[in-house]
């Protein structure tokens, strides 16, 4: 005897059938724009050090509050934008990779240690890291194919760690959820400390 | 259980006849129109701007928003018809990404803008897009349908950005703030993208 499937199910289960082989509609395959904004998206996420103090600065901004949570969003990108233009120059700068990785350790640390400094002096810490993250960007953007696309991909995927950041700092109204918030910022210190360890050649 | 056999099948047949992208509606009787409405919507250089300026214009609110309407068509047509008859300055991507640029830092700074200035701001990326746009026309392409493709197309993407940005403001405090967020990317790929321009320029002399 079969079993009868309620009508939800089946609904469910035909919209799944519906959706799962769906063919790619391949109009242009391996235009400039779509590999740009894809291999500009995939930058900051493919390099964790990039990726957990994007995310650090997100959580700070929640952690802080009002005006800290858009302040800090706001000015990164601009302050990442100057440091592009470093790298876009071909200007020399020391110590990128270290200090990328000191941005995730003090980034987090700040939220572990839920460290509330002034709102000027948080600007000036996230926007002095925003630099280095921009420099290491902007040294990708002339080899890009579209430097438009590749723009608009990394600055997105950056903007979108931040609002990960921040949708997980949502979490410190909540007495257990600020401490899990903290647990956030410590477990991106260390992520920070693993890659400031593989920069200056300690580990390989 | 029939009911749910029949279900599936139609989920399977579905599934197994996915549609042609039509990519290339040249050969279509209206082809030059959709060639003229899609050529801005594929650059990224026309497409930030259009949307910051929608945006810009819905922090002006809706009654100056009204005037961006009005005036950037015009200035595409404008633009599309000077470019016949005068030759598009070297200079002009250049100007397409100050564009970008200020606009993006116009939206996240939530500048309030004189309406003559608004205006103007307006006038200036139509008359420079539609003259771009224009010059991307080749000897057999119909010049009507492609520059009436093209007007439709900026008249639409920023109608429905100033629309849709009033009716997003109309909310909680977080959304102006999640608007001059998107404009401070905008600002930022604009940056980005006209220092590497200036410097490529530079270094080719």
């Amino acid at each position: 005897m079969m079993t009868r499937i309620a009508p939800f199910s089946r609904l469910t289960l035909a919209l799944a059938l519906c959706a799962i082989p769906l063919a790619p509609a391949l109009a242009h395959t391996g235009s400039g724009v779509q590999e740009g904004v894809l291999s500009g998206f995939l930058h900051p996420l493919l390099g964790p050090d990039h990726l957990v103090a994007m995310v650090a600065v997100g959580l700070w901004g929640a952690q802080l509050g009002n005006p800290a949570i858009w302040v800090l969003p706001i000015t990164f990108p601009l302050v990442m934008a100057v440091g592009g233009l470093l790298g876009i120059s071909g200007i020399d700068i020391p110590f990128v990779e270290p200090l990328i990785a000191i941005s995730g350790i003090a980034l987090g640390m700040m939220v572990a240690l839920n460290v509330r400094p002034p709102l000027w002096a948080a600007a000036i810490l996230v926007g002095v890291f925003a630099v280095f993250h921009g420099y290491a960007h902007g040294q990708e953007l002339p080899e890009a194919a579209d430097a438009v696309a590749y723009a608009v991909g990394f600055v997105v995927a950056t903007g979108m760690l931040h609002l990960l950041g921040i949708l997980i700092g949502v979490l410190v109204r909540w007495e257990a959820g600020a401490a899990a918030v903290r647990a956030c910022g410590a477990a991106i210190g260390c992520v920070g400390f693993y890659f400031l360890l593989g920069a200056v050649g300690i580990i390989a | 259980m029939r009911r749910a056999a029949r279900l599936l099948a139609l989920a399977a047949a579905l599934a197994l006849t996915p549609g042609v992208a039509e990519a290339h509606l040249v050969d279509t009787r209206l082809g030059d129109f959709y060639s003229g409405a899609l050529h801005p919507l594929t650059d990224l250089q026309q497409v930030l701007p259009w949307i910051a300026l929608a945006v810009l214009a819905a922090f002006q609110g809706a009654a100056r928003a009204r005037w961006v309407v009005l005036a950037f068509p015009l200035a595409l047509l404008a633009g599309a018809m000077a470019e016949m008859v005068l030759q598009l300055p070297t200079e002009a991507p250049i100007l397409g990404l100050v564009l970008v640029a200020a606009m993006g830092l116009a939206v996240a700074a939530a500048a309030r803008l004189p309406l003559p200035a608004l205006i103007a701001l307006a006038v200036v990326a139509g008359l420079l897009h539609g003259a771009q746009n224009a010059a991307t026309m080749g000897p057999a392409t119909d010049r009507l349908l492609f520059i009436s493709g093209m007007i439709a197309s900026g008249y639409a993407v920023v109608t429905l950005g100033i629309g849709a940005a009033i009716a997003f403001l109309r909310g909680g405090t977080w959304r102006p703030i999640a608007l001059r967020a998107g404009g401070s990317w905008v600002a930022a790929v604009g940056i980005m993208v006209l220092g590497l321009q200036m410097m490529t320029r530079a270094a080719a002399g």
